[in-house]
């Protein structure tokens, strides 16, 4: 019993006593491939230790203005940044790579959608995301919009997701024909669905931006990963999972 | 008592805990934003949804688990030990994983072809969540059932049948009215987790405002969309309905009539 009991402080010591010169970065969870993979390099390279914190980008910035703690945020969208800066929680930001959403659809209903215009052909089964909640919800939103076939596209909407992943499964699966998701969320799922463009007058490519917050404890370090994360080998990374580099 | 006034300080603890979460959620809403949120057509949508859905998903279970829990209770069987750990599995699992389940097993490449010509449509609709409800709910309700038929003495029932009643009567006169606090309070321990229950849910049904999106699932939508006033004034509601739920059990516990029927013959 007593050895337990030893035992199980020693864990929690040793799992919170190095903290101190950690670094706190909160991540848009639909970064997460290309973020776990640069952080392996970063810590490798540096030794400096990051936590990374993966989660919806709205729900990132409710914890952040909850919290008044962290030292790093990347979300999915810019808007998110702004949204702190109007707060004056930036410190500083720089652009990474370009978010550009693109038509997910299911391989076996490749026939059916073979262009935008066609995901308002009756019958066709749609999945979009919760144009409040979510980063690619709002997106699409405004993508119908600007098409001018708002009112057909959203008679096909069979269902709203509050995450982008879950969108990119129910293409994958099958219960939907197609939806509206990032890329790199359609890409990582390519064996099982095709990527349509969206016409280029209908969007503009979201911008992710890696800040550092006016929380951020060891300036230093924080800025440190910042340029890490701008590099451009960094920039390759995320090229790999499927993001696109921002346009000069 | 020495040991009595020791104990009391982990209670106070535990205490303090609650109290203070709770009541830093709720120092975060204002009156204007319950109002504002008791008042939505959205949130009273999804208030209703959870409600029915959630007795739907708890009748089932009663249909179901009440039987199931009964023979647990009253026979052995070949592999009864996997059965029990097969039972309880749903309680650890991460809800989202099971709705990822849900949604392969109910989706078009196994069962979802089939249901359909049923007439039975689970996935992105109400249905979906009762399915999804059911499925985390219903081992909560075996395992009180069973406890609270294990409590009730053989004796009676044999009694029962000695007397010239089917096994059937048995079960309806005589072992469900014994074991019905148990029953109950089981009943509405389910209920309280099909109320609360999200990530399977929002998987099989989706977050479809005014369609699939049950409180939980509007609380989190509004978490998502930075509106956390109405976030929490919905999750008042939720704990308010919890809170009366609970309240219930406390007091169908204390009603019992301590041991009288059960004890020896």
């Amino acid at each position: 019993m007593k050895r337990i009991f030893l035992a199980l402080c020693l864990l929690i010591l040793s799992s919170t006593g190095v903290s101190a010169a950690e670094l706190h970065f909160f991540v848009g969870a639909g970064l997460r491939e290309p973020v776990d993979r640069l952080m392996e390099n970063f810590q490798k390279k540096t030794g400096q230790r990051v936590v990374v914190d993966y989660d919806g980008s709205g729900r990132l910035l409710a914890r952040i203005t909850a919290s008044g703690q962290g030292d790093l945020f990347m979300p999915g969208s810019f808007f998110y940044i702004e949204k702190l800066q109007a707060r004056g929680k930036i410190h500083s930001w720089r652009p990474v790579v370009a978010h550009t959403p693109v038509i997910a659809v299911n391989k076996s209903s490749a026939e059916k959608v073979t262009r935008f215009r066609d995901l308002a052909k009756p019958g066709i089964r749609l999945a979009l995301g919760d144009p409040k909640a979510m980063a690619f919800g709002k997106t699409a939103m405004k993508i119908l919009e600007r098409s001018g076939l708002k009112d057909n596209i959203l008679a096909n909407v069979v269902v709203y997701g509050a995450t982008v992943k879950q969108l990119a499964l129910y293409v994958a699966e099958g219960n939907v024909d197609a939806s509206i998701v990032g890329r790199t969320d359609a890409f990582q799922f390519r064996d099982r669905l095709d990527m349509i463009a969206i016409p280029d007058k209908y969007f503009e490519a979201e911008t992710v931006a890696v800040a550092v917050l006016t929380t951020a404890v060891d300036l230093k370090a924080a800025t440190l990963l910042q340029d890490f994360v701008v590099s451009p080998q960094a920039i390759k990374v995320f090229e790999h999972f499927g993001f696109l580099p921002l346009r000069k | 008592m020495p040991m009595g006034r020791f104990f009391i300080l982990p209670l106070l603890l535990i205490i303090l805990f609650i109290v203070g979460v709770l009541a830093a959620l709720i120092f975060q809403v204002s009156p204007a934003e319950i109002y504002q949120a008791v008042s939505s057509p959205e949130t009273l949508f999804a208030l209703r949804l959870s409600l029915i859905t959630s007795l739907l998903a708890v009748s089932v279970c009663i249909i179901i688990g009440v039987p199931a829990a009964y023979l647990l209770a009253r026979r052995d069987f070949f592999g009864k030990a996997a059965v029990d750990v097969l039972l309880d599995l749903p309680l650890v699992m991460t809800p989202l994983v099971a709705g990822v389940g849900l949604l392969f097993l109910f989706g078009q490449k196994w069962l979802g072809g089939t249901l359909a010509e049923l007439g039975l449509h689970l996935i992105f609709t109400p249905w979906g969540a009762v399915a999804a409800q059911t499925f985390i709910a219903a081992p909560i309700l075996i395992r009180s059932s069973r406890t609270a038929f294990e409590a009730v003495n053989p004796r009676y029932e044999l009694a029962g049948q000695t007397l010239g009643l089917s096994p059937f009567q048995v079960f309806f006169t005589v072992t469900l009215p014994l074991a019905r606090h148990g029953l109950l309070s089981g009943t509405i321990l389910a209920w309280a987790r099909a109320l609360g229950e999200f990530g399977a849910t929002l998987m099989v049904a989706g977050a479809t405002r005014f369609k699939t999106a049950t409180l939980p699932i509007s609380v989190y939508l509004n978490i998502s969309s930075g509106e956390l006033g109405l976030a929490l004034a919905c999750s008042w509601l939720l704990l308010f309905t919890g809170f009366l739920l609970l309240l219930t059990v406390k007091w169908i516990g204390r009603s019992r009539n301590p041991r009288a029927p059960i004890g020896g013959i």
